[in-house]
């Protein structure tokens, strides 16, 4: 029986691995720069090479004083946990009834969901908009959760349907004799063993979610709801000096959290894009 | 009522919040779209019906045939350029040595950086007193000193070099996915075989990667299509049009003209593209494949 390993491909060359260290320099330096340059004294800022000599934290100061970047932060994980909520929720809902319901009327169903995957955000943008003041959801978090969810559907259906295939029917079918109705069955019995496809539902939209700029963009005015992203380009573009300590504060503080979450999880992170990837 | 009609009634109601939401936020805004195409509107005034008349003016419009121009460069790189080296850092990455747990996490490390932050770095790294020109400075080629992002030769060309730094990482991981999964043993037998390094990977490794190939290449072409947050924020487009792409061409068509039937055509034509082309790609792909 052949077990599930991290297989190892040939050893490497010592010249191979230099090479590579060599080149990720190139990956790891500028994320090395944005929190180094968000430190630094501004006269200080255009030696690039030069390292904080203490850690200056004015910048920070003065984005936090010019910009609520607080309620930011807290607009974006509202907005990103809100989405991923409901995305788990409506989409593992319609794998489990496109897997496990015998009618055609479910894998029509199933292909109509699917064609969502290539209509671009931009195609849909001004009927979006006018639906959105028709439905007075226009200028409110809501309507980003609505339009993430709606938007992840295709794809998150596609991973929960082929997901369910993996789920025995004996599991349901003692569950059903037991007594136990349809809505309990799902959420206490299959929902669990979905946990894998749901992993990967999250992973594969989180940052998608925290760092999308066009749609909060489009839909958002009220600087007391907007999130991180339009933020920092508003911010970016009302300071036309060169001031760019407090943008790289703002940059830093956006990405922070991601990148945390990043490092502390990726081994299920990774793990979770290849199931994605792979059986999707 | 019997067991069956239950059933079903109670997949109805499951897949009932899914189809809604679908369907009042994207199939219908959809449809409306591709009528809004057809009319002259401007979002005070009722739409007007024109025909084809947005479709005629798209292929007039030099800053639209510049963006189509962009995009499609775009996707040629990620297909000719961006795959083979995703796959080359993948196979590298495959190997067995100390560090590769550290940089298989550096090289994804970008992934996790927005491209609006991304833009911002690169930006300050590359504008004309940053770190790229210093460092040129420094090793002595003045010549090679320019304006990165002001040069209508370069901006494109950089731009799409930093959406490299961005993804490139992702399509490794994945292709990395598809290494693992290619059994040890035809590796192995094919080496008592006398088969080369460059023959495993050529009659084994390749053809058995095949399905991996068509999921990165889907995703870079239609990541590619839908580039937006780059060249909107380092540029604007600029200088000129040298940077535009089509969805920043969308965006500017309705919030800088206010025509967003136009804007509309265009974004339908961006979609038609996207499908012709994964059509293509996924039919040439596909062919290729074989079962493991």
């Amino acid at each position: 029986m052949r077990t599930m390993r991290w297989q190892q491909g040939r050893q490497a060359s010592l010249a191979t691995e230099i090479v590579l260290i060599l080149i990720s320099l190139l990956f790891l330096y500028p994320v090395f720069y944005l929190f180094m340059a968000s430190l630094k004294r501004p006269e200080d800022f255009y030696n690039p090479l030069k390292l904080p000599s203490y850690l200056y934290v004015r910048h920070y100061a003065k984005a936090f004083s010019q910009i609520d970047v607080f309620q930011g932060f807290l607009n974006t994980l509202a907005v990103c946990i809100g989405s991923l909520f409901c995305i788990v929720i409506v989409a593992s809902m319609a794998g489990y009834a496109i897997a496990r319901q015998q009618n055609r009327g479910f894998q029509l169903l199933f292909y109509f969901l699917l064609s969502g995957m290539i209509i671009p955000v931009q195609t849909n943008m001004f009927p979006l908009f006018r639906l959105g003041v028709d439905l007075h959801l226009i200028d409110t978090r809501t309507f980003l959760i609505l339009l993430y969810t709606a938007g992840t559907i295709p794809f998150a259906t596609f991973l929960y349907t082929g997901f369910m295939k993996s789920v025995p029917r004996e599991v349901e079918e003692s569950a059903s004799i037991d007594g136990c109705g349809k809505f309990r069955l799902f959420w206490w019995i299959v929902f669990p063993l979905l946990l894998p496809a749901t992993g990967t539902v999250v992973i594969t939209n989180i940052f998608g979610f925290w760092n999308d700029l066009i749609t909060p963009l489009l839909y958002l005015k009220d600087p007391a709801k907007m999130t991180l992203m339009p933020q920092i380009v508003q911010f970016k573009a009302n300071n036309q000096s060169i001031d760019y300590g407090p943008i790289f504060a703002m940059c830093s503080i956006s990405t922070l959290p991601l990148l945390l979450l990043f490092v502390f999880t990726q081994k299920y992170m990774l793990r979770g894009l290849i199931v994605g990837s792979v059986k999707g | 009522m019997n067991m069956n009609r239950k059933g079903l009634l109670a997949g109805i109601a499951f897949a009932a919040p899914a189809t809604i939401l679908f369907s009042v936020f994207v199939a219908y805004p959809f449809l409306q779209s591709i009528y809004y195409s057809f009319t002259q509107w401007d979002s005070i005034r009722p739409p007007v019906y024109t025909g084809l008349e947005n479709y005629k003016e798209l292929f007039k419009d030099s800053k639209m045939i510049q963006a189509f121009n962009n995009t499609l460069k775009m996707t040629i790189f990620g297909i000719v350029v961006q795959n083979p080296l995703a796959l080359l850092l993948a196979v590298l990455l495959n190997r067995k040595f100390r560090t590769k747990a550290f940089l298989r996490t550096v090289f994804y490390m970008p992934v996790v950086v927005s491209l609006v932050v991304t833009s911002v770095v690169w930006g300050n790294i590359l504008q004309y007193d940053g770190l790229v020109n210093y460092l040129l400075t420094q090793l002595g080629l003045e010549s090679a000193v320019m304006d990165w992002l002001g040069n209508i030769n370069t901006v494109f060309p950089t731009i799409i070099l930093l959406t490299q730094w961005q993804a490139l990482g992702y399509c490794a991981v994945i292709y990395l996915a598809g290494l693992q999964s290619i059994p040890q043993e035809l590796y192995e037998a094919s080496t008592i075989d006398g088969a080369s390094g460059f023959r495993q990977f050529r009659y084994i490794t390749f053809p058995l990667l095949m399905p991996v190939v068509t999921i990165v290449l889907f995703l870079t072409i239609v990541g590619g299509l839908k580039l937006f947050d780059l060249p909107y924020v380092m540029t604007n487009g600029g200088p000129g049009s040298a940077s535009y792409t089509m969805t920043l061409a969308i965006y500017v068509a309705a919030f800088g003209n206010n025509t967003y039937g136009y804007a509309t055509a265009a974004g339908i034509v961006l979609m038609i593209f996207i499908m012709i082309v994964t059509f293509l790609q996924l039919h040439f792909t596909r062919k290729q494949e074989v079962e493991a």
